[in-house]
């Protein structure tokens, strides 16, 4: 938010920043805060240069406005933030010349997250008109890399483009003063901000609650939390549910930052301006925002792992145990989105949903990267009303630690639990057993196993100390390498139910592009939503089979299944590889899930 | 006044709303209220009818902001649901149900916007557009007495009891605005055939068009598929032996054990007299007269069987100097043509003829010469059609098939055949909802792929198995769907898969299948 410029008035304190004011305070002490200030300070500055290292694959794609309806000719454009986004795109599209990150082995390409650029509007973010836009021609399928930070600063809901964006997201007061919104500059928004407003208590006085409201591509959907109003218009073709969630998410996020209590600045001032409390945190939730194209832990409520041989992983646990035993509420490992380990003192338990909230933030948030941080944060589904505070470090650019606690004053004492973690981790090699799962990546469906492997099976060579070796006759190998698995197979997701985790297989031909990858993920965020349809879900099983894809899903009580085919599958085949996925899934069940450790066990 | 007083009493003015504006009229502060063609309940207070109409006019203005090509299409509230159907430029109707805490009160919102789709075509069938009647009469007072009645009287075919019960996910397995054919076998097809020529040619040289029904469905049509859902669907709902001896509509008998019983008839036939804010008293146009006889085509009971097998009515009034009574007419959507309806009824044969007003000379005496002149034409043609078809004719469950519960809409043609109601009505509460959601879902994909890419068409194959282990399918291939669910099946996808195929290649040609 270039425009809040709190943080330029603000000390900027050296780190680390161990807050010891009363709760009371915690509100106007976040403006303050070590990182928000840190953050606010990268927006400030130009956001593209500082992150250039941080560009991702995501598009912003416009297309002409009066003639062009979504395809025909296009423009790269992704302005992050400050004037004049319009004269970046060119600079953007240039910038794509660095080349489309190569999907990683994170099993979402790129990181943070691969998302989709493309053109033609199917299951893409960003279609806009941009009338005085050069226009490039030929980008369709090329990876525009994602900007993290604010967009389109100059528009507002008098521009064209601005009112073409494909998905819109807004967090309000219930005065209509606007607090957040993902495109155009909030203050130039007021107007629409109070529209939104109106609708809303337009409805209330009616002694009714608006939720949705559709016109033909569009859907407005309206999330009421107390004082605080959030709205998404979006003409993308996420079913209703995702988008209710979506808006939870954000709501969540923003109680990550400021907790519940922000309620109160409300009953004292209902005029009351949030924006500076905010103040430089556009970063989080447009990352967030990123996430809903790429995601699974975004609409599936559970956290996946890093794929880890059981030894390792158990030695990671078992000092984060230690530590948790010192008086830290939670110890978490993660490596970008994927927890290591994570371990709970006893009875606390976290939800997947805080996880990805709270990795969200310290991901996005530039300064946790820089050194170690000590930062007031809330876990929404844990307490919405007080806050923890966090100790984060970054071992390496993408492996970080985070340990949470409820006194303020624990920054040394954590100080000292990460350098003890530091030592054993690196002692045990599990920070080098991290980086080579990192490059080795998940499940492929080109490996799935013919029959069911050996007890101890390992999915994947490099995990394996103990049994298969690389050319096992067990491994199934189709002819046809590069398209897929057996049977067509493309991609599957599986949630177990009981751990709170998923696996998801890494991305192989033909789900190459990120924007193929992003339709895929909007095809199962649909499926999930049908299957978990309110008053009569969940299903049993669904079949669907449509120009791109067949889809299966299984719901049991142990697990979800999600599976993706060639549109050709043939059923009997399709329905005989889920099986063998399921028992692939279970015959490696200690390397890609935290088992035992759970806290959710207690 | 009938049906409104009646309905607000006892559910209370909110169970459902139904409301039609203009948004160029009432323009200026303090003239909001000109605004409104028709409310229901006619009763309910300015304030309120202000209330939902300002909402559904902020609601497409704004929604326009970012959908300039399709506005407002429903609101989904905690408690209500609204939606809307834009059905001439400008010109909109706006249904609000309630959403009761009952399990029944769930509805598909297309299934909604069809009842409001079918209303208003069948008001421009008798009526002409809305927008013509205001541009006759400025004041608008024509417009809001006709829409007053006839409105109101659509809307009784929905009382069951003293409550309106709109179509809820009981009625999955139907599709409203299509026609429902009879399957007739070669030879009678051959017959119909050839009563059609003979009507034709015995009209003279009077360009004419026919439609012929047996019980409620249809045998033959000369009408273009517009013109064939409209008139079939008035049919069904007044005309047909079935009707006129029970004097109920179709719909109402549809519903399950509801035929409509006395109290919902006498609150229609009751319902003569038109509010007082829809003669004008809040605007101040002199035309309050024209409205004083005000054609009600979908008034109860209104229509007999002569003796000459031809039905009558005094809907249409009488002529002055004969004191005949007038034969209807009606407006067709393809030539705008307005067109004398004739119905000749035998058995269980109902013949429907249209003749142009303009090519009549001597009004109803010359249209009178007409008709026996086709009548003699036809009438052993009509015996002997009558004879083949019931002969052939299965009965109420002539389209049941053993084990499916189906519905198959040919949406290029405008025709649906369904399960019969009797049947539908062994399935669970929980496979029909998951099918009513499923049909929402599918509603979606369609409609994306048309804003998405025009003229393609929508290749989809949906199989759920529900909680109740019920099969729940939708299957939308090449301008066809067919919903289907199946209770007593094998726990397996490939069983029901194959059911599907076989279904297919049986009664639908194989549209379905796979190959």
């Amino acid at each position: 938010m270039t425009s809040a410029s709190s943080s330029g008035d603000e000390t900027s304190d050296p780190k680390p920043n161990p807050i010891t004011k009363p709760p009371e305070d915690q509100l106007a002490a976040l403006a303050l805060s070590d990182t928000d200030s840190q953050a606010n300070g990268v927006a400030n500055e130009s956001p593209r240069g500082n992150n250039h290292n941080e560009i991702e694959n995501e598009e912003e794609v416009a297309a002409l406005t009066n003639s062009a309806p979504s395809g025909s000719s296009e423009v790269v454009e992704s302005s992050g933030g400050g004037g004049g986004g319009i004269l970046r795109a060119r600079s953007n599209s240039e910038l794509e010349a660095d080349g489309p990150e190569s999907p990683s082995s994170s099993g979402y390409a790129g990181g943070r997250g691969s998302s989709s650029a493309s053109s033609d509007g199917s299951g893409i973010d960003e279609i806009a008109a941009v009338s005085d836009v050069e226009v490039v021609d030929g980008v369709s399928d090329s990876q525009a890399p994602w900007v993290p930070g604010k967009r389109h600063v100059d528009e507002d809901d008098a521009s064209i483009s601005w009112r073409k964006r494909k998905k819109h997201f807004f967090i309000l007061s219930n005065s209509g003063k606007p607090i957040y919104s993902r495109h155009g500059d909030e203050h130039k928004l007021a107007g629409f901000s109070a529209t939104l407003q109106a609708i809303i208590s337009f409805v209330e006085n009616g002694g009714d609650r608006v939720k949705l409201v559709r016109a033909g591509k569009h859907q407005v959907v309206f999330l009421v939390k107390g004082p605080i109003y959030l709205v998404c218009i979006s003409c993308t073709e996420e079913p209703y549910e995702s988008l209710r969630m979506q808006l939870e998410l954000i709501y969540g996020q923003m109680l990550l930052i400021l907790t519940k209590s922000v309620n109160r600045c409300f009953e004292k001032n209902p005029k009351f301006d949030m924006t500076p409390l905010l103040g430089g945190t556009d970063i989080v939730f447009s990352s967030l925002i990123h996430s809903f194209s790429w995601n699974p832990a975004t609409f599936l409520h559970a956290y996946t792992c890093l794929p880890l041989a059981y030894a390792t992983r158990q030695a990671a646990g078992a000092i984060l145990q230690d530590v948790a035993d010192s008086g830290v509420l939670f110890a978490i490992l993660m490596c970008k989105h994927k927890v290591i380990s994570l371990v709970g003192a006893q009875k606390a338990s976290l939800h997947p949903d805080d996880m990805l909230l709270l990795s969200n933030f310290v991901m996005a948030s530039e300064s946790f990267r820089t050194s170690e941080s000590f930062s007031p944060i809330c876990l929404p589904r844990y307490n919405a009303m007080a806050f923890l505070y966090a100790y984060v470090h970054f071992f390496d650019a993408d492996t970080y630690l985070m340990l949470l606690t409820t006194s303020s004053e624990a920054f040394y004492h954590l100080k000292d639990c990460r350098i003890r973690i530091e030592m054993v981790l690196l002692k045990s090699s599990v920070l080098s057993e991290i980086q080579r799962s990192m490059l080795d990546g998940g499940m492929r469906v080109e490996e799935l196993p013919l029959d069911p492997l050996p007890r101890s099976g390992s999915f994947s060579p490099h995990l394996n100390q103990h049994t298969l070796p690389t050319d096992s006759p067990d491994r199934f190998r189709e002819p046809y390498d590069g398209v897929g698995g057996p049977a067509g197979l493309w991609h599957f997701v599986y949630r177990s139910i009981f751990l709170d985790q998923y696996v998801s297989s890494e991305f192989s031909a033909p789900i190459n592009s990120a924007r193929q990858q992003k339709r895929l993920y909007r095809a199962y965020q649909k499926l999930y939503a049908s299957m978990h349809e309110r008053g009569i879900g969940p299903h049993k099983t669904q079949f669907r089979r449509d120009e791109n894809y067949v889809l299966l899903c299984w719901v049991t009580q142990d697990f979800e299944l999600y599976a993706a085919f060639d549109p050709l599958a043939d059923k009997a085949l399709a329905i005989k590889t889920c099986n063998r996925v399921c028992q692939w899934v279970k015959d490696v069940e200690n390397e890609i899930f935290l088992l035992g450790a759970s806290p959710f066990s207690w | 006044m009938g049906l409104a007083s009646a309905s607000t009493a006892t559910t209370g003015p909110e169970a459902m709303q139904l409301c039609i504006f203009d948004l160029r009229r009432g323009q200026n502060e303090g003239q909001e209220l000109d605004k409104i063609l028709f409310f229901y309940p006619a009763d309910l207070p300015f304030s309120a009818q202000f209330s939902v109409i300002g909402l559904s006019e902020g609601l497409i203005t704004f929604t326009r902001i970012f959908s300039p090509e399709a506005a407002c299409e429903a609101i989904e509230a905690d408690r209500h649901s609204h939606v809307f159907y834009e059905a001439e430029p400008d010109i909109w109707m706006v249904m609000v149900v309630e959403k009761s805490m009952e399990y029944e009160a769930k509805w598909r919102t297309d299934a909604l916007r069809k009842v409001l789709k079918e209303v208003h075509s069948l008001f421009v069938m008798f009526h002409g557009s809305v927008r013509a009647m205001l541009d006759k009469d400025p004041g608008g007072v024509l417009a809001r007495s006709h829409l007053y009645s006839f409105v109101m009287d659509y809307l009784g075919d929905f009382l069951v009891g003293k409550k309106l019960l709109m179509p809820s996910f009981r009625d999955s397995l139907k599709e409203r605005g299509t026609v429902q054919m009879l399957t007739v076998g070669r030879e009678a097809a051959i017959e119909v055939q050839s009563l059609v020529r003979v009507l034709e040619s015995s009209a003279g040289n009077l360009p004419c068009h026919s439609l012929i029904l047996f019980q409620d469905l249809l045998v033959s049509t000369t009408l273009s598929p517009d013109d064939t859902v409209n008139l079939f669907a008035y049919a069904v709902l007044r005309l047909t032996p079935h009707v006129l001896s029970s004097g109920a509509s179709s719909w109402s008998y549809l519903r399950k054990g509801a035929t409509a019983n006395v109290s919902s008839s006498s609150i229609l036939s009751d319902s003569g007299t038109v509010p007082e804010q829809y003669h004008g008293s809040h605007n101040n146009s002199s035309a309050g007269d024209n409205s004083s006889r005000v054609i009600r085509p979908l008034k109860l009971d209104k229509w007999s069987k002569g003796n000459d097998g031809f039905l009558a009515t005094d809907i249409w009034g009488a002529e002055p100097s004969t004191g005949v009574s007038a034969t209807p007419t009606v407006f067709l959507h393809q030539s705008e043509e307005r067109m004398y309806l004739c119905a000749h009824q035998h058995k269980s044969l109902t013949l429907l003829f249209l003749i142009p007003v303009s090519s009549v000379l001597n009004g109803e005496q010359g249209l009178s010469t007409v008709k026996q002149q086709v009548l003699e034409n036809v009438s052993l043609k009509l015996l002997k059609v009558e004879e083949k078809l019931s002969k052939g004719w299965g009965g109420e469950n002539a389209y049941h098939v053993s084990g499916y519960r189906y519905l198959l809409v040919d949406g290029d043609r405008n025709v649906s055949r369904a399960s019969p109601t009797g049947k539908v009505t062994t399935l669970s509460k929980e496979s029909l909802l998951a099918l009513s959601k499923l049909r929402e879902e599918v509603d979606r994909e369609k409609s994306r792929a048309q804003w998405d890419s025009p003229g393609h068409e929508k290749e989809l194959e949906v199989s759920i198995r529900a909680k109740n282990n019920a099969w729940v399918i939708a299957r939308v291939t090449r301008g066809k769907e067919l919903y289907m669910v199946l209770e007593k099946a094998n726990e397996t996808l490939l069983y029901a898969s194959d059911a599907v195929e076989k279904f297919s290649n049986r009664y639908c040609g194989g549209a379905f299948s796979l190959n």
